[in-house]
């Protein structure tokens, strides 16, 4: 038996769920402001006490943080990249704001690698020393970002530990754990997980304080923008991966209470309704990912239209209609508190806590990108191999049960304006929670 | 004459990347080059084609190679200096001017940081108007100029220069020396003489970047539709709307071809290599190569590109006419749909 917990601005919900996803139970709390966990300890505490496997819970705090430009930690930024990386600066087109908030200064270091293994240059240690006591006294965390470091993180890790060693024990984020290719987006991912790691900090130990005695035994998750879940020590160390994970797991939860893969759902709230599409139980994401303010993040978010309470009908048609791949194709679900309003469409049972229950059915996600170079199709088919190693791997980072984590998606692309077989390699690899 | 600073670089590089035709690489990386060499340096002059004296060496820079590559490793933005100055130093002259190679994608806003850095002039035009994949595909091969001598320059200071005995050699080499150097390097080559230009390049088409990428951006803001925006500046057409129901990407006789399938009012097949290259509507043709087929996210106007082509986008297709010179026989020859490989005649846009 499980538990799925939604956190939302107004109301937490939280439902009980057997081991075969029917709803045993929900029930729906006033949340309360500024302390999420207070909302979960609040939510669980009015439904009966069992024995549960693992409780997920969906939150929309790190978003609130920097939206509010609240919380956020001073970031000392490390590229690793030398001269090819020298062009365009960290935290380059952030709004200035942002940068304000979050910039306690950065350097740019000799290594980094390429496609090939001779393209890597050795680590600069005596400029990541220099580096780290330029920004003693005014960083509170640390970003690494190293050129081609999903390739190999290694650099990263031992500049993290020349930086730990000027400057004790503070949070560092190392970028090739996102395991994205694409140096800007990356880093500015890793930026913000480091910005955002002392409200993940935070929120992290608070649930698991509130959860170990609410739900002792129980592995406890969050939510992440992709509509997978991760672990709380996960959710420290890549809070950024919990960007839009409020709307993904309302869009997932309304699948399964409609017993349907592909559908759009609106998901109608009290201040405004938010519509998204599910393909094949995920949401649809947002072509680039997560923006803050104009700067791509590279977070997968869902693709979402939003319509203000109160609504016009045409409004919301239209919104409907721009998330259908044709004309009246896929059912339209409706869920949320106030979904009487909406008169059209499926209104499955449950579906006011439809964010708690895709909560408690998502299972444990990671994914992997890699360039390589395919001469052939067992070439290809041995480095899709070892990046869906990579991608199940990430997911057990992530907390996923290692025995049966499977491949979600494993794609292909050839890359553009180059002759010769180089294709980029992605895969998305989920599996249930692991057990405590 | 007028004058690029930073506050234009937004709306010119959504333009170019709608230019691009779902090739040509994200601007997003040229944009932010250029925005930093132009805080380093002042902005940028550009001058009218029929501004540029007669006797004025005009050099394209660009960069050549995947951009999904140059996403992960940056130019250090002293590559394009080392190409120009490598190929003044064959030249035996300085480049007075410099002018993109191709408006689409990120070569709109290479040459940009490039002008900057070396402190020249820009041209407001390109050799193509769009983005294409290979370096014989420009309006000068048209009249007989020459991509060679072509200078390319690498990130760790390697420089090649090359001369070669036709346009397609000149691709050919240098294509094949830059997955050695990194599969994304600098280039500096076809070479124009002031009195050139007009023949030699699409005018204006960085003012008309600007444009199309202010438009979707007003539409945007305005709540208005940003497609219907963009097909007003581009004197384009609608030819479809709808969603991808299909991705499929095979090689096939060295052509790696990509065909999407879009399902609305009807189906569109597309069919692409690095740009959009074929659009079939209900199994008949409505748009072909050399023409314009820009694949934009129906709701914010953002351009798709080929790489980013996947099950599920909202996307409105339109096309949008070429210059004039690219369907005489000798343009269709180096560009139209049969030198990428399908079996069918370029056909002229009509309204929908």
């Amino acid at each position: 038996m499980r538990a799925g917990v939604d956190v939302g601005p107004t109301n937490t919900d939280a439902a009980h769920l057997a081991d075969d996803g029917s709803v045993l139970a929900t029930v729906k709390v006033a949340s309360v402001p500024g302390d999420p966990a207070a909302g979960v300890r609040a939510a669980l505490a009015r439904l009966p006490r069992r024995e549960l496997t693992h409780v997920a819970v969906g939150l929309r705090a790190t978003a609130a943080s920097v939206v509010r430009r609240q919380g956020l930690r001073k970031v000392g930024v490390l590229r690793i990249g030398g001269a090819p990386a020298r062009a365009v600066r960290p935290l380059s087109g952030w709004p200035p704001d942002l940068r304000e908030a979050v910039s306690a200064g950065y350097a740019i270091v000799d290594g980094g690698g390429g496609l090939d293994p001779e393209d890597w240059a050795p680590l600069d240690r005596d400029a990541v020393a220099r580096f780290a006591s330029g920004v003693a006294g005014r960083a509170q965390a640390v970003a690494v970002a190293g050129l081609f470091s999903p390739l190999d993180g290694d650099q990263e890790r031992e500049a993290a530990e020349i930086v730990r060693a000027e400057l004790g024990d503070l949070p560092i984020a190392l970028s090739a754990d996102l395991g994205s290719i694409g140096l800007l987006e990356r880093e500015n991912a890793t930026v913000l997980d480091a910005a955002l790691s002392g409200v993940a900090g935070a929120l992290a130990d608070g649930l698991a304080a509130t959860l170990a005695e609410l739900c002792p035994g129980a592995a406890v998750l969050v939510t992440r923008g992709d509509g997978t879940l991760m672990s709380l020590e996960h959710l420290a160390r890549h809070p950024g991966l919990s960007l839009g994970s409020g709307p993904a797991s309302v869009l997932r939860g309304a699948g399964v209470l409609a017993g349907l893969g592909d559908a759009v759902v609106a998901d109608v709230g009290a201040r405004r309704i938010t519509v998204g599409a599910l393909a094949g139980g995920f949401p649809e994401e947002a072509v680039g990912g997560a923006e803050i303010g104009g700067v791509p993040v590279g977070f997968r978010v869902p693709s979402l239209i939003r319509v203000p309470v109160p609504f016009d009908p045409a409004d919301l048609a239209e919104a409907v209609d721009r998330l259908q791949p044709g004309p009246g194709r896929l059912p339209l679900v409706v869920v949320g508190g106030g979904a009487e309003s909406v008169p059209q469409g499926l209104h499955p049972p449950h579906g006011k806590a439809a964010g708690a229950i895709g909560a408690a059915v998502s299972p444990v996600g990671g994914q992997y990108e890699r360039i390589v170079r395919a001469p052939d199709r067992s070439a290809l088919a041995q480095a899709m191999e070892a990046v869906a190693e990579e991608a199940r791997a990430a997911a057990v980072r992530a907390g996923a049960d290692p025995r049966h984590v499977r491949i979600l998606e494993a794609a292909d692309t050839r890359l553009a304006y180059l002759p010769g077989p180089f294709v980029k390699l992605r895969a998305r690899a989920a599996g249930p929670p692991s057990r405590l | 004459m007028r004058e690029i600073g930073i506050d234009a670089l937004d709306d010119m590089a959504r333009g170019a990347g709608i230019l691009g035709t779902g090739g040509g690489g994200d601007p997003y990386v040229g944009k932010l080059l250029a925005r930093e060499a132009i805080r380093r340096h002042g902005p940028v002059t550009v001058y009218d084609i029929d501004e540029v004296p007669a006797d004025a060496t005009v050099v394209p820079v660009s960069s050549m190679g995947a951009p999904t590559v140059l996403l992960e490793k940056l130019p250090g933005g002293t590559e394009e200096l080392t190409a120009l100055r490598a190929l003044e130093a064959v030249l035996g002259r300085q480049a007075t001017h410099i002018v993109p190679i191709e408006v689409g994608g990120v070569n709109s806003m290479i040459p940009i940081a490039a002008a900057a850095q070396a402190g020249l002039p820009l041209v407001d035009g390109d050799a193509m108007g769009r983005a294409f994949p290979e370096a014989q595909m420009v309006l000068p091969t048209l009249i007989g100029v020459r991509n060679t001598p072509m200078a390319v320059a690498d990130d760790k200071g390697n420089t090649l220069v090359l001369d070669a005995v036709s346009n397609h050699w000149a691709e050919r080499i240098a294509r094949a020396a830059c997955v050695q150097m990194g599969c994304q390097v600098s280039c500096a080559d076809t070479v124009l003489r002031g009195d050139q230009l007009r023949d030699g390049l699409v005018p204006a088409t960085l003012t008309l970047a600007e444009e199309l990428g202010r438009a979707v951006r007003v539409a945007r803001a305005e709540h208005a539709d940003p497609v219907a925006a963009a097909v007003a500046v581009l004197g384009g057409v609608t030819l479809f709307s709808g969603k991808v129901v299909d991705v499929e990407r095979r090689t096939t006789g060295g052509f790696a071809r990509g065909r999407a399938r879009l399902e609305g009012t009807g189906t569109l097949e597309l069919d692409f290599q690095n740009e959009h290259l074929l659009a079939r509507r209900d199994g008949a043709i409505v748009a072909t190569t050399p023409d314009l087929i820009c694949v934009l996210d129906t709701d914010s106007g953002e351009p798709v590109t080929t790489e980013a082509m996947r099950y599920g986008l909202r996307v409105t297709v339109v096309g949008a006419p070429c210059d004039p010179r690219w369907t005489t026989p000798a343009g269709l020859e180096l560009a139209g749909p049969r030198y990428f490989g399908y079996d069918c005649d370029y056909l002229p846009l009509t309204a929908a």
